[in-house]
């Protein structure tokens, strides 16, 4: 933590964000010995400031300030971002998800295209990611320990007829490496993991970063605007400091990696004469094409204990249904994954009263679950827009999110509930109960990637099609969905930037 | 609302420490207002096991962390009057089904989300109702689960 940079340093690469992108990125570029400056709206947090107490960590961890539409969960506020509460499920997006419209066609409704890249192209990058993250089954790494909870779907899985079924691609140690201890099955991963067995960029990159000499985390930094020079260069970010005041950071390029929703802010609160609908938003893409995945939560109560709270929230999957098979009458495809938690959080999800919801809770240790997660195809509408007069507590316009499900979405979700439901009934569950929960915990598109420039907001590097000094950097950029939880595509695709950024500047492109 | 999977959030384990005194009292709630609210967070929330005591302090708790402005008070208040309104005599005389027939029929009035919401943190966070489960919460400082049965389940078919 000895480098410090000055604010009219303009030598600086500037990262907004510390998590899976951010984060990532900021480590990946300080070892090339590139200068970083990121800037993390949150706190910094130590492994003794986490505890098993899910509403005290949702204080310490969620972005908080307040947002109108469709509820989004798991984001974060602080040094880790998102990294601190999921459920490290690493997945790649599968070779015909990059093609989405040529695979898929032209749903109705929908603004499908493909990525301007492929899975080959990327394949590298998933390689690194995999090491960097030490998922389970890659490079060498023992499969997940398998939890009462994953030997209930494995059964019912088999039982059904499900084949790909595994507790490999799990980025939670298995075996102590890389400086962090193996899975103790606290049980708490979604609050954050006490131990630092489960990757998070607050207990990897960032301090990896520190150890360069080529990198400054400043915490309770808010990024208010970015500011650009005539030839459309950006050339500075505006932000709040931790205490209470308003700086500029000069910049030789800017990483906007802050989640969907503020990524989508702060490009759109950067407008000027020369952008006025907000920067990268020439094709009228950004704050679009936002998509969250098919989800859902499910429970079942088994016939005898699971205590599913026993070990790690997800510790394996099924991946069957993650082929595209139009025969199913949806296009795109689905994971099975387990899916444990607390009493309280299971009460929430149900979020019933009566007589069913007294039985799953009086049955809570009989309880087995999943989390499913599909295939979200875009769509013009669902969108992130702002309040046109009412603020926030930094002054910022409030951001609106308007999302409603696809019929290929409803369609998916139907069967994946009804394929959750034989994978328990097939072991003798005796009630199974399909939640709303889990909506809103993957978020994508928004800034997406596109070979054509009027049909996105970032080319194949996520760097802006018209600010060739600006990038994005987090999940903002997935042209389309695909099935799997975001976070690994993510990491490879910041790795993957940071090399292209690395070559622009060696060869005084940027 | 949920701190599990995707979360935004509620009251949280502060509503469960009380004073007696305070339960005592049930704030400025008089008794009959109180039965009545313990019988809706019962079937709200059924749970056999669990006491009429359970459950009043379950709404104590909720009624202490509000008690500088009253708001949960109001809420029970407004509870009780829309409960007795629906048919003649008391809510609370009538049988379990015509309890419940009323209680869906208020389910949409502002108050009954907020109390619903408050009365299941009160119970699902509540360490008296996990030990009726059988669930342990924190589990960091005994090691987690890994040598304390993550992996102990015996009634699966041997053949899967």
């Amino acid at each position: 933590m000895a480098k410090t940079y000055d604010l009219s340093d303009d030598s600086v690469t500037v990262v907004v964000g510390s998590g899976a992108g951010g984060g990532t990125l900021s480590n990946e570029l300080a070892q090339k010995g590139i200068d970083v400056v990121c800037l993390e709206a949150g706190g910094r947090l130590s492994l003794a400031d986490i505890v098993n107490d899910p509403p005290a960590m949702h204080g310490k961890l969620t972005w908080l300030d307040k947002r109108l539409g469709a509820p989004v969960g798991l984001l974060c506020k602080t040094v880790g971002g998102t990294t601190m509460r999921w459920t490290a499920i690493a997945l790649r997006i599968q070779e015909h998800e990059f093609k989405a419209l040529s695979t898929y066609g032209k749903l109705d409704d929908t603004t499908l295209i493909d990525w301007p890249l492929t899975l080959e192209e990327l394949a590298p990058y998933y390689d690194k990611a995999e090491d960097k993250m030490g998922v389970t089954g890659t490079h060498g790494i023992p499969p997940s320990f398998e939890t009462n909870n994953y030997k209930v779907l494995k059964a019912g899985g088999k039982r059904v007829g499900y084949k790909e079924i595994t507790s490999e691609r799990t980025a939670i140690n298995s075996v102590a490496r890389d400086g962090r201890p193996a899975c103790q099955q606290i049980g708490f991963c979604v609050s954050g993991c006490a131990i630092g067995a489960k990757w998070s960029t607050l207990y990897t990159e960032i301090p990896k970063a520190e150890q360069t000499d080529h990198f400054e985390l400043r915490t309770g930094a808010m990024v208010l605007k970015i500011n650009h020079d005539d030839s459309g260069k950006v050339t500075s970010v505006v932000y709040v400091d931790s205490d209470g005041n308003r700086q500029e950071q000069k910049a030789r390029a800017v990483c906007v990696a802050g989640n969907v929703v503020e990524t989508t802010r702060l490009l759109h609160n950067s407008s000027s004469g020369m952008f006025p609908d907000g920067l990268g938003n020439t094709s009228g893409h950004l704050g679009r094409n936002y998509m969250r995945h098919m989800t859902h939560i499910s429970y079942a109560i088994m016939p005898k204990p699971v205590n599913f709270h026993r070990g790690t929230r997800i510790s394996g999957l099924i991946m069957d249904e993650r082929h595209n098979k139009p025969e199913r009458g949806f296009a795109g495809g689905y994971f099975i994954e387990t899916g444990a938690a607390d009493p309280y959080s299971v009460s929430a999800m149900i979020n019933g009263w009566g007589e069913e919801t007294g039985d799953f809770m009086d049955n809570y240790t009989n309880l087995a679950g999943v989390f499913i997660t599909g295939e979200d195809p875009s769509e013009a509408r669902n969108r992130i827009r702002f309040h046109d007069t009412e603020k926030d507590g930094y002054g910022l316009p409030v951001p609106i999110l308007d999302y409603k499900m696809h019929p290929n979405t409803v369609a998916m979700r139907e069967h994946s509930i009804e394929k959750s439901r034989d994978i328990f009934e097939s072991l003798g569950a005796r009630r199974f109960i399909a939640t709303g929960g889990g909506a809103g915990c993957h978020n994508m598109g928004v800034a997406r990637m596109s070979e054509n420039p009027d049909d996105g907001v970032t080319n194949r590097w996520g760097r802006v099609h018209d600010i060739p000094n600006l990038f994005v950097s987090d999940g903002s950029v997935f042209s389309s969905s695909g099935a799997g939880n975001p976070t690994l595509t993510i990491v490879s695709l910041a790795i993957r930037q940071a090399d292209h950024i690395a070559e622009s500047m060696a060869k005084k492109e940027l | 609302m949920t701190f599990s999977a995707c979360a935004s959030g509620t009251l949280g384990p502060s509503i469960l420490r009380i004073s007696s005194a305070w339960a005592e009292s049930h704030g400025d709630l008089d008794q009959e207002t109180m039965d009545a609210m313990i019988r809706m967070a019962r079937l709200l929330f059924p749970h056999e096991a669990m006491s009429d005591e359970f459950y009043a302090e379950v709404l104590d708790g909720a009624l202490s962390a509000t008690a500088s402005d009253s708001s949960f008070a109001a809420l029970l208040t407004a509870a009780d009057d829309a409960l007795n309104s629906v048919k003649s005599g008391r809510w609370i005389d009538l049988d379990e089904e015509q309890q419940l027939a009323v209680m869906r029929e208020v389910e949409g009035m502002g108050f009954f989300a907020a109390i619903q919401g408050a009365v299941r943190a009160g119970i699902y966070l509540n360490p008296v109702f996990w030990e009726h489960i059988g669930y342990l919460g924190s589990s960091k400082e005994f090691g987690g689960y890994i040598n304390r049965g993550f992996d102990d389940i015996d009634w699966l078919p041997e053949d899967l």
